[in-house]
């Protein structure tokens, strides 16, 4: 039975937890306060540690709630954030993605810094500012910084932030023995796709779109254990996916992976969605990581890594490269499924588009298609945002469930 | 060596690719045949496989792709043979060509710019019929928006 135009505005008949208001994908100001009171206030991934290997690399960082960073390994080997701003103009300190530099000079002025953000030198200082202003007025803005979970570089630039063991609190339990090895990051590449960021976080947090992959419905929606995976919910709006046994060799030219992962059993899975945007995605011989970066409501940058153990012999490597590739690389099977996925939603939720509701109604005791995942993000959203998922305007008068 | 048969197959190639006649693509090439892309990521300060099969993988990858779901915009592949040069003692040829991809969507028709790389390839002349035995897609783009399945 189709619907008029009020039966389409109707409220969807579910509790108020289990559906949002489509405009959270799409309105700016929604979008300039997820900036504020989310991205500048959360733990955010900014690279990982093997891409920063020696003193002096550096790495730059479009940081999600707006500034962009310098990440670098100081002389005494420990890596700090900064803001990629230099205190005099304004102007970009390092424009290349990575490099080395004892010295951070900007280019406009030949101001000068170290790597633990002191500025060490300003051209013609006392001619030009006499006693008035000096070096040690010039540092560059420090944010915080921890190395953790898998080598991973997280930052957050809100000062009066809990520690990142806080903020992951248990989320990342299930993989930590995992990680406890040294990796690196083998693969790196992006994509630009016109849609919201949460709609990215929402793919990694459901499984009931399996049925978009022909890949994973017959290694894995087709095999027993499926359907026993369960979602968990942690504080901070984390959530993980419980592992199974995926039958590789079920895809026509796959086989069942051969290089397995520490602490994981052969063949096995671990999703960790970490608030508000990165997911830990450990399959059997891959680790691999999405970090969110929105530049706008309809407009996201998503990076992707793929890592493996820095102990790898060649050949263990070139079998990891081998298995990302197969789905997860630029032309693999699943990750184009999946874009071409939040393409066409960020198409279809536009903002003129008369989509009201987007439904997070699914219940199935928290197992592989239950909807809970989602639900338990946009929990943590509303608390957040001060802003109901389904109500971010205040002006749906919902009293009660539906 | 018949440099202008040489030059043929790679156009070929790209035609064949374009119209999505993978039996005609593969028919081009040696059973030795292995295709790969590569790239460099400066992030990460690493050089990069993003996909490496043989000639069976290739097959396979062109049965499978029907079953996934894909954009179905029409990729258009322009190859501008740079340099042929040839080793008669090992029967073969190294060729390096120029490679632009551009993408048209298919609802509107607007074409825009796809990829950019090279195309480094082998030939075994084989006698006066070369056949593609290795073909290197060394991409210099890196961002292909929400995708694509089909290799350049």
């Amino acid at each position: 039975m189709t619907k008029n135009a009020n039966q389409w505005q109707q409220l969807p008949k579910f509790p108020t937890s289990h559906f949002v208001d489509s405009r959270i994908y799409t309105d700016e100001q929604i979008f300039h306060e997820e900036r504020e009171k989310i991205f500048n206030k959360c733990w955010i991934i900014a690279c990982h540690e093997s891409e920063i290997p020696n003193a002096y690399d550096y790495r730059t960082f479009r940081h999600p709630g707006g500034t962009n960073l310098i990440v670098v390994r100081g002389e005494d080997m420990k890596v700090r954030s900064f803001y990629n701003i230099c205190p005099h103009r304004g102007n970009t300190l390092l424009y290349d993605p990575v490099g080395n530099a004892k010295r951070i000079t900007c280019i406009f002025h030949a101001w000068s810094f170290d790597t633990k953000g002191n500025c060490v030198d300003i051209t013609r200082e006392k001619e030009g500012f006499q006693n008035r202003f000096c070096k040690a007025d010039a540092g560059l803005r420090e944010v915080r910084t921890e190395i953790g979970f898998g080598g991973f570089v997280w930052v957050n630039t809100d000062d009066n932030a809990c520690t990142l063991k806080e903020y992951i609190g248990s989320a990342l339990d299930m993989l930590v023995p995992c990680m406890e090895e040294e990796l690196e990051v083998f693969h790196y590449h992006k994509a630009i796709v016109n849609t919201n960021y949460k709609l990215w976080h929402d793919t990694n947090s459901e499984f009931y779109h399996d049925y978009m992959h022909y890949f994973n419905r017959v290694t894995g929606m087709l095999q027993p254990g499926y359907f026993d995976r369960k979602y968990v919910g942690y504080p901070n709006g984390h959530a993980s996916v419980g592992s199974m046994t995926i039958k590789y060799d079920a895809y026509e030219g796959s086989k069942e992976r051969g290089v397995g992962w520490p602490n994981l059993s052969p063949g096995g899975w671990i999703l960790i969605d970490i608030f508000p945007g990165m997911t830990y995605n450990l399959r059997t011989s891959v680790l691999r990581m999405d970090t969110s970066i929105p530049l706008g409501p309809d407009k996201l940058i998503i990076e992707f890594r793929g890592l493996g153990l820095k102990r790898d012999t060649p050949q263990e490597r070139m079998q990891r490269i081998f298995d990302h590739n197969t789905i997860w690389g630029p032309f693999g099977r699943n990750l184009h499924e999946d874009l071409l996925g939040v393409h066409g939603q960020g198409r279809a939720m536009n903002r003129l588009s008369d989509q009201t509701w987007v439904i997070h109604g699914r219940e199935e005791n928290m197992t592989i298609h239950d909807e809970g995942g989602m639900r338990h993000f946009y929990a943590e959203w509303s608390r957040r945002m001060g802003r109901k998922a389904y109500d971010p305007y205040g002006e749906k008068l919902i009293s009660a469930a539906a | 060596m018949d440099r202008v048969a040489i030059e043929e197959l790679v156009y070929q190639s790209c035609l064949l690719l374009d119209d999505k006649d993978f039996k005609g693509y593969l028919d081009l090439c040696a059973p030795e045949f292995r295709y790969t892309i590569t790239a460099h990521s400066p992030e990460i300060r690493k050089d990069m496989i993003w996909l490496d099969h043989d000639r069976n993988g290739m097959q396979t990858l062109f049965t499978q792709l029907p079953r996934h779901n894909s954009d179905h915009s029409p990729l258009t592949r322009h190859a501008t043979v740079y340099k042929v040069q040839c080793d008669e003692a090992q029967q073969q040829a190294n060729v390096v060509s120029a490679l632009q991809v551009f993408k048209t969507n298919l609802d509107g028709g607007a074409t825009e710019l796809f990829a950019v790389g090279r195309y480094l390839d082998t030939f075994k002349l084989n006698g006066g019929k070369p056949l593609l035995a290795k073909r290197v897609v060394k991409l210099d783009t890196r961002m292909f928006g929400f995708g694509y399945h089909i290799p350049f």
